[in-house]
């Protein structure tokens, strides 16, 4: 597998592409999504490109982070990778984050696990940590609907979807589908009647440590939780707990924006998805399966992946969709250029950015909701997703669908989902003529 | 360290790039060499990997019926057998191959031994449903290989246990039934999407996944590129740079510098557009080098041999040679070739082929 690139190739390829175009047509450079960490490749391989200004050093950091990734796990003891389980979602990194993107919105999917995990909590109760959410008896907070050889799963989930119709204002029909999940628990463990979920499934990794390293008011600068502006759209942080810190902190990544930092997520992913222990969450008695260097060896990889730079720029119909974005209100919450900040990782810090996002919650309305509330945010308050790359998604993984349980299976019935906050810019959408329509999605497709 | 190397070709990649006397000839527009990648070269090889895996199952029958060396010895060829068209795939690791879990299905490694020991010491029937819900890891190539082999290469007819035989007699079949599987994945429509095949032959414009011919073309150079830097600092540096045998690929087998050439020759089928075990020849990235470049196609085919011939010269098995100072010169050497080729591949064909 790919756990070794080449920069070179890279900056060969970008150099090619750049000097080709200016020849060709004299065009400017598109606007560098990721900064200095952009690259030009609009292959499958599109995700998985180190930073081209990573110093050789840490382009070997990279590396040995690239190969944690795509470790897979073993049930313990063993010489190789053991620590998988006893109960895990699925075995790898990678085997979610295909190719450092999407997971594929399904369940007991063969060699992948379950790349779509249930996350479930109670209305009330305990929380594992101050402010969070509540574990449930038996699953605690995800339900791990895997096992190892002789253990037993905590449930056995079947997915489904329900279909449902809807028409543009022109009048062509659409039809959007949503999961209906059928949870059978394992014996000794009760549903709660009360019992909270919500289907996730993995999003994309790359461009992670330049959103890490947005400075912490810039983003609260951005937020108008009470809607002051009376623009009806709010964006509120949401204030996560930082194992580390031991307190609250701005959360920045998940669905929900329910995870500080980089370290953390990746920690929690090794715990609660494959079952792996490691010195942020031990074992019970304080040991751990993989030591502090393979955590940050994964959080270095995932802070240092390029962003993919944008493609057919200057194609009119796109420049076209980028203006009608921009009217009907999507940047107002995908905002389109941020500025990083100092960060440890020198390759992501002081670069001018266009993610997409602000990093903050908004209410999608009830078609969305998940009624599931997470630190400070509402059952039906969701993460602005970024759309950087958002073009490729398919390129790198056919089957990938969109919005955070992978419901929508193409960029348009994404922008259909949306309600609450956003419903004005859906209605837009919803009510231009299939021309309009197609010039934002090509618009979209171009990131 | 190959990093450094790259870090000093790029400079010179920049000059040659963007350098005023440089010229700008045609871009790449030859459809046909993309045709004939997916029909000549990545279909050609699954269809050879699914009747060798169909035939390792049919060896591992007879070995199950009548266990006597010569019947082991049979499936252990047949096993190295299906070992050469999956290495000779590993220049073209996208796809439904990856996409489908394919992947893993077929090549997981680790083995997990505490679960393949667990399982065989269990009372469970070894039936297709009941070996679909194990992990990958406790079946594929590699475990059948821990069970043909042994762990010192040292596996005899008479230790082979009836449970053993039985469990292997049934990842083998769906060994098979993966592999054949993998072989029609590019010809047989995905969900609610055009085959594969049908999407990469046809990228251009309003093709969404490959918005351009040079898109596609970008993948088959970057799958090139991506084996020769996985054999090179990868397959063979991470265990000679640790002297670790436990991460040597097929080690059990002893074939990992059979393994190492056969990725090598994938990169060489995907440059000449033919797979020669499968008697399939057709226009090849190679082609439309020549046209341009003449010098430097015949660079890039003189590399591919040289890198095969390098790592032929480590002397066998690649477990012992890591430890084996006598042999640290030899497989630098192969390193050294195959990073040349990956090189060249690199800062001189990539930028010719996507100018």
């Amino acid at each position: 597998m790919s756990a070794h690139r080449s920069p070179s190739l890279l900056l060969a390829g970008l150099l090619a592409a750049s000097c080709g175009e200016a020849a060709e047509d004299g065009a400017a450079s598109p606007p560098l999504a990721g900064g200095d960490t952009t690259i030009q490749n609009r292959t499958s391989n599109a995700y998985s490109f180190p930073a081209p200004n990573l110093s050789e050093e840490e382009l070997d950091r990279h590396l040995d982070g690239d190969v944690a990734f795509e470790a897979t796990f073993v049930t313990p003891p063993a010489p190789v990778n053991g620590g998988l389980g006893p109960r895990f979602n699925s075995s790898a990194c990678i085997r979610c984050h295909i190719r450092d993107g999407r997971g594929p919105a399904a369940v007991d999917a063969g060699a992948f696990g379950s790349p779509l995990l249930v996350r479930v909590s109670l209305p009330a109760g305990e929380s594992a940590v101050p402010g969070g959410p509540v574990p449930v008896p038996g699953f605690g907070l995800q339900i791990q609907d895997q096992a190892i050889w002789g253990e037993v799963p905590e449930a056995k989930i079947r997915l489904d979807w329900i279909e449902e119709t809807g028409a543009y204002a022109d009048g062509t029909p659409y039809a959007l589908r949503r999961p209906l999940l059928e949870i059978e628990p394992a014996e000794g463990i009760e549903l709660p009647g009360d019992l909270l979920l919500s289907p996730r499934i993995a999003p994309p990794v790359f461009g992670l440590g330049l959103l890490e390293a947005v400075p912490e008011e810039l983003l609260l600068a951005l937020a108008d939780p009470d809607d002051v502006d009376g623009d009806g759209i709010s964006g509120r942080p949401n204030f996560a707990w930082d194992v580390t810190r031991g307190a609250p902190r701005l959360g920045r990544f998940g669905w929900k924006s329910n995870t500080p930092t980089l370290l953390q997520q990746s920690a929690g992913a090794y715990a609660d998805d494959m079952g792996v222990s490691s010195p942020l969450f031990p074992e019970a008695d304080g040991s751990h399966e993989i030591p502090r260097e393979t955590l940050d060896a994964v959080t270095f990889y995932v802070q240092t992946l390029a962003v993919p730079a944008r493609t057919a720029w200057t194609d009119p119909a796109v420049a076209a969709g980028e203006a009608r974005f921009r009217a009907i209100g999507c940047a107002r919450c995908h905002v389109e250029t941020l500025e990083t900040g100092a960060h440890e990782v020198a390759a992501v810090a002081f670069q001018t950015i266009h993610p997409y996002t602000d990093l903050l919650l908004h209410d999608l309305g009830p078609g969305l909701a998940d009624g599931r509330p997470d630190f400070q945010a509402t059952g039906s308050e969701w993460r602005t997703a970024p759309l950087w790359g958002i073009g490729l998604a398919q390129t790198v993984l056919p089957q990938a669908t969109f919005l955070h349980d992978g419901r929508a299976r193409s960029l348009e019935e994404a922008i259909l989902w949306h309600g609450g906050e956003a419903e004005g810019a859906k209605e837009a959408f919803r009510t231009m003529d299939r021309a309009a329509r197609e010039e934002l999605l090509a618009f979209l497709r171009s990131l | 360290m190959y990093t450094r190397i790259a870090a000093a070709l790029l400079a010179t990649s920049l000059l040659f790039a963007c350098g005023e006397d440089e010229e700008v000839g045609a871009a790449f527009d030859d459809r046909q060499i993309v045709v004939d990648y997916a029909d000549k070269v990545v279909i050609p090889t699954y269809e050879l990997l699914a009747d060798r895996l169909a035939a390792l199952s049919t060896s591992v029958e007879t070995l199950a019926g009548e266990t006597t060396p010569a019947n082991l010895a049979a499936a252990q060829q047949a096993w190295i057998a299906a070992r050469v068209p999956w290495e000779q795939s590993e220049a073209f690791l996208f796809g439904p191959v990856d996409f489908n879990g394919f992947d893993p299905a077929l090549d997981s490694w680790p083995v997990s031994k505490n679960d393949l020991d667990a399982v065989l010491a269990s009372g469970s029937e070894f039936t297709p449903s009941f070996i679909a819900s194990l992990q990958e890891t406790q079946k594929g190539f590699h475990t059948v290989e821990y069970l043909l082999f042994g762990d010192n290469h040292a596996k005899s007819a008479d230790q082979l246990t009836a449970r053993e035989l039985d469990y292997m007699k049934a990842i083998a079949r769906e060994l098979a039934d993966v592999a054949g599987e993998l072989a029609a994945s590019w010809t047989t429509p995905n969900g609610g999407q055009r085959a594969y095949r049908d999407i990469f032959v046809n990228a251009g414009a309003g093709n969404s996944a490959y918005p351009s011919l040079s898109a596609a073309v970008q993948e088959i150079l970057d799958g090139m590129i991506g084996i020769c830097d996985e054999v090179a600092n990868g397959k063979i540096a991470d265990p000679y740079d640790a002297h670790d045998t436990t991460l040597v690929e097929s080690q059990f087998a002893w074939n990992s510098i059979a393994d190492f050439q056969d990725n090598l020759r994938s990169v060489q089928n995907a440059w000449l557009g033919g797979v020669p075990l499968a008697g399939t020849s057709g226009r090849g990235l190679s082609d439309w080098v020549a046209s341009v470049d003449a010098d430097l196609d015949a660079r890039v085919k003189a590399e591919i041999e040289a890198a095969i011939e390098a790592i032929g010269a480590i002397p066998g098995p690649f477990r012992d040679a890591i430890n084996d100072p006598a042999a640290y010169p030899a497989i630098e050497n192969a390193q050294q070739r195959i990073r040349k080729l990956q090189t060249t591949l690199e800062e001189q064909v990539v930028p010719l082929v996507l100018r």
